[in-house]
């Protein structure tokens, strides 16, 4: 999978190309730690280009979301595809997560 | 062309990769809609993980041996995944509580949920000291 940020204002941008699955997880993980570590409190991740995610992935956005949260910031996520949105729905992670349809509206009012 | 895929790995996490590289290209080749090699992808992912990390602890790394079969009919794809592991129905787990905050929830048995809630059937059978695992996904009006 492929890893992309930037940032915007102090907001960090993050966008996984790829499929976020058992594979690629770790190197996930990594990635939002470190954005994490360097005192990122608000984070918005762009999903456009993510094929799919399984289980591993979503445990990398739920440890995300925790410590965002714990820290007084927030994730949003935007740009998710129907398989995406699904296995949102199934989880229950579309009641957790901050789910938007665009980036513009990721970003009104975070 | 053939409508099956057959593959042998090694029980060990960097095996799934493979298989999914593996997959992607079947579906490629057969023209799978998108949402259904998705699903499948999820599925595989969940099911070989669990299989590779369970059915295998206490063994060598590698030393075990998953088959993973993928047909593809006019009206379905069907998946069966062959292991030498313990016995492990995985379909016989409970289906985690989705409905828990973001401060509490947990990730285990969510995995086996969303197979569960993304094929149209799933199955298990212990076959001699094999689990044999079958899935299936109707393709649906979009790839009849």
């Amino acid at each position: 999978m492929n890893i992309t940020t930037r940032t915007q204002g102090d907001v960090t941008i993050v966008a996984f190309a790829g499929s976020l699955d058992s594979n690629t997880s770790p190197q996930a993980q990594q990635a939002l730690d470190g954005i994490l570590a360097g005192g990122c409190r608000k984070m918005v991740i762009d999903f456009t280009a993510l094929d799919y995610i399984s289980s591993a992935g979503l445990r990398v956005l739920l440890g995300a979301a925790k410590r965002l949260k714990g820290a007084g910031g927030a994730l949003r996520l935007f740009g998710l595809n129907e398989t995406v949105r699904e296995v949102f729905q199934i989880s229950g992670f579309s009641t957790i997560l901050a789910v938007f349809a665009t980036e513009a509206d990721a970003l009104a009012g975070l | 062309m053939t409508n099956a895929l057959h593959m042998t790995i090694g029980a060990d996490p960097g095996e799934i990769a493979r298989v999914s590289a593996a997959f992607a290209e079947f579906a490629d080749a057969h023209a799978l809609p998108a949402s259904v090699r998705r699903s499948l992808q999820v599925a595989l992912d969940e099911l070989l993980k669990n299989t590779v990390a369970y059915g295998f602890k206490g063994r060598q790394v590698g030393s075990g041996e998953v088959t993973v079969e993928v047909e593809r009919r006019a009206d379905r794809v069907s998946v069966t995944i062959t292991d030498d592991g313990k016995p492990f129905d995985p379909f016989a787990t409970v289906a985690p509580d989705t409905t828990l905050s973001v401060e509490v929830r947990r990730i285990g048995g969510l995995g086996i949920h969303l197979v569960r809630q993304m094929m149209d059937e799933v199955g298990y059978e212990r076959r001699g000291d094999r689990n044999v695992v079958v899935l299936t996904k109707y393709l649906g009006e979009e790839g009849a």
